[in-house]
């Protein structure tokens, strides 16, 4: 309910300092694109955190499947996002890549998936810290189950996996979300 | 002096679309001036993004928001701006106002709530008082009601079934889900008296509109058939058939300007455009939902009302009152029934409109007082799949949940069981503490005050509240439902409020007169739910709706009766 609490705290005072953005090198992965908001490094960041907050299965899909990165992207590119917010999970990823450098002098993409366990969960830790993950779990359902015009959940996959009927009439490409309404 | 229209009617949700029916079919010309876009039945998908994760119907907080006051752990009052607390208060800013987006379980108030000074003496710390009328006199209106908006439902007599002058509904119950047999037989054995809830939601065509199409998503979305009975469906679309009615979107009232006299003779308005805007009427009806009314008022200052309109006597804001209550989930777990039954429960679109009166009003069990208690009504989970996916993030014990972990509760919650819910409706007791007045420091983007809200409440509800909580639990137990929980709090539902403009015949006491006008100002009338002293355990909706059609007959005298311009 209150989704502003964590602008309260500010930074992650237990973990450092850094509302700097740092510029994770992406290297040995595949390239990524960047997005209308999210840089390169960011993109990557992002995409590995995703990953392990919503893992692929075989029978399963992941944040990968979904496109929780683009769709996420396209979150922070709404002109009506809460900037606070907005500031918020961009900080939040250079305090992961602070985190990560010193801990592993690796960019958290590059990092072993059970060393990003351990990072994750100290951040978890902190009250800001667990709520810029909470807000990516969010996101990343959010791509799981919306409608596939606002660019996650592709062919009803995540809706198919839960066996949910999301209802009609489906919205057409001019009644969603930022148009409906501005015509 | 020629004027603009004959009525001006703010506000196109449930309390101004009958007065804009009911004047333009006896020939009146009428204008409704609503803030929000006109959406009609073409623009309602079900989609959760639009209607449910973000401001599409509703303003942008960063644009326009509320100040809540809420009494902190010790005993302070703190204000927040719902900006800053994401607890959204806007309810449907748009043609037809939140009556699209309504569930449509519609009761009618019981004649004791129209007397419950009288009925149960003071209580105290709260502000009981009697309405000047009693259900008598607004039985004729429930009536029309249910012809007019459509209303569906099968009486079947309980406890404390309210007198009706119709026999039965004109519109049979809408389909119902397997669970509601169940429900009405554990119901039966353990003695209570279970009935079909009435729904403003039409079970076949009529009225120039389709019949339901039982897509499993109701409350919260707009309506794409036409079935829900919104004021946008159900009136304006009639009213604008008329040929005296029209309605402009995009068009935030920003103050209503009266003269030396202190009669209303203008209201400003700025448009789509942003550009401001005047129009003058005969008559001006307010019907913006409580809060919203609330701070029209108090911004509308005139020379002859510093405090605001219809103000003199400070009420303007007073005795806000909310449904109290609660709610509870308990799980129908597939692996514990027949694989018939289970396939049964697993059926989507049909309603479960089953409701419990039993406990309306009920002897204390330990002073045998008898007391006021209220309705608990039964329904599934909402079917958005975001909220119940999301929800699975928190495990019980407040850590945030990720991984497989968090995709394996998700997927047992999807799929192994149904969750039965029930919500509870008790009155919300008036009291000092919980009031509407305008911000100070915050502003919306037209520079205006916002509202701000004190949201006290008398601990007596939440005693109310948790009494008949015990009692909807014993209905999932005798269900064989699992991880039964359930919540009452002080907390109030933001969509389900009333009060802040009383009427009453003690013009000290009370805003209005027993016409809602004004009782200070000859021109001015509110038709939305701020009349209410008192809001009965019911949803407020059809008693909205059915004073605003009285009203609306009594605005159509002091215009003198049926014009010669209708028909």
């Amino acid at each position: 309910m209150k989704r502003r609490d964590f602008l309260k705290v500010g930074s992650l005072a237990a973990l450092g300092p850094g509302p700097s953005l740092a510029p994770a090198d992406a290297a040995g992965a595949s390239p990524r694109p960047s997005g209308r908001v999210l840089s390169e490094p960011q993109w990557a960041t992002i995409a590995a955190v995703q990953d392990h907050l919503l893992p692929s299965e075989p029978d399963a899909p992941g944040a990968r499947e979904v496109n929780a990165t683009a769709y996420l992207d396209r979150t922070l590119a709404d002109p009506k996002f809460d900037p606070d917010v907005k500031k918020l999970i961009l900080q939040g990823i250079g305090w992961l890549e602070e985190i990560s450098q010193e801990r592993e002098g690796l960019p958290f993409p590059q990092v072993r998936p059970a060393r990003r366990e351990d990072m994750l969960r100290k951040i978890a830790r902190t009250r800001a810290g667990e709520r810029w993950l909470s807000r990516l779990v969010t996101y990343c359902l959010e791509a799981m189950l919306s409608d596939p015009l606002y660019g996650g959940n592709p062919g009803g996959i995540g809706w198919k996996w839960l066996e949910h009927d999301p209802g009609q009439p489906r919205p057409t490409p001019d009644k969603i979300y930022g148009r409906l309404g501005k015509a | 002096m020629s004027r603009d229209f004959d009525v001006c009617v703010i506000g196109s949700g449930a309390g101004g679309g009958p007065v804009a029916l009911t004047l333009a079919e006896a020939g009146y010309s009428v204008v409704v001036l609503e803030k929000g876009p006109w959406l009609d039945e073409k623009d309602f998908c079900k989609d959760e993004i639009a209607s449910c994760r973000r401001s599409t119907y509703t303003p942008s907080l960063l644009d326009e928001r509320h100040v809540l006051e809420q009494r902190n752990d010790e005993g302070v009052w703190e204000a927040e701006s719902t900006l800053d607390s994401g607890w959204d208060w806007w309810n449907g800013n748009c043609v037809g106002g939140a009556s699209n987006f309504m569930s449509g379980f519609f009761h009618r108030m019981k004649p004791d709530d129209f007397r419950l000074l009288s009925a149960f003496g003071p209580v105290e710390g709260a502000n009981l008082a009697d309405w000047p009328i009693g259900y008598e006199n607004l039985e004729p209106w429930y009536d029309l009601v249910e012809h007019r908006v459509g209303v569906s439902g099968k009486l079947v007599e309980h406890p404390y079934q309210e007198p009706r002058s119709s026999a039965d509904f004109p519109y049979p119950p809408t389909v119902e889900h397997p669970i509601s047999g169940l429900i009405d037989k554990a119901c039966r054995d353990l003695g209570y008296s279970s009935f079909p809830v009435p729904r403003a939601v039409l079970s076949r065509p009529a009225l120039g509109r389709n019949s339901c199409l039982y897509t499993n998503y109701c409350g919260s979305y707009g309506c794409s058939s036409g079935a829900k009975g919104s004021s946008r469906a159900a009136l304006l679309k009639q009213a604008i058939r008329t040929g005296h009615c029209r309605v402009r979107p995009h068009c935030m009232v920003s103050r209503i300007l009266s003269d030396q006299k202190g009669r209303i003779d203008a209201v400003e308005y700025i448009d789509g455009d942003g550009a401001r805007k005047r129009l003058d009427a005969e008559i001006y009806v307010v019907a913006c939902q409580a809060i919203e009314t609330t701070r029209l008022l108090l911004m509308s200052t005139g020379p002859r009302y510093p405090n605001g309109l219809a103000n003199s006597n400070g009420q303007v804001g007073r005795n806000l009152i909310f449904s109290a209550g609660g709610i509870g989930t308990g799980d129908i777990l597939y692996a514990d029934l027949a694989p018939d039954l289970a396939s049964s429960l697993k059926v989507r679109g049909p309603f479960v409109n089953r409701a419990l009166q039993d406990w309306y009003f009920y002897s204390d069990p330990e002073t045998g007082e008898r007391r006021k208690g209220g309705t608990i009504e039964f329904l599934f989970r909402h079917a958005n799949a975001i909220s119940q996916a999301v929800a699975q993030k928190w495990s019980s014990d407040d850590n945030l949940v990720w991984g497989k972990p968090l995709k394996d509760r998700i997927k047992t919650y999807f799929t192994s069981a149904r969750h039965l819910r029930f919500e509870v409706f008790n009155d919300w007791t008036p009291v000092d503490d919980c009031f509407v007045s305008l911000d100070p420091r915050e502003k919306d983007k037209w520079g205006m005050p916002v509202a701000r809200i004190r949201l006290g409440y008398h601990p007596r509800d939440l005693e109310v509240g948790r009494f008949l909580s015990r009692k909807a639990v014993t209905v999932l137990e005798r269900l064989g439902a699992k991880n039964i929980s359930w919540n009452v709090s002080g907390s109030p539902p933001q969509n389900l409020v009333a009060g802040g403009c009383r009427f009453g015949t003690d013009p000290k006491a009370s805003v209005l007169d027993l016409d809602c006008k004004a009782h200070e100002i000859d021109n001015l009338y509110v038709t939305d739910g701020s009349f209410m002293p008192t809001g009965g355990s019911v949803p407020f909706t059809w008693t909205i709706y059915a004073n605003a059609f009285r009203v609306a007959d009594r605005i159509l005298e002091a215009l003198g009766g049926p014009s010669d311009k209708g028909s």
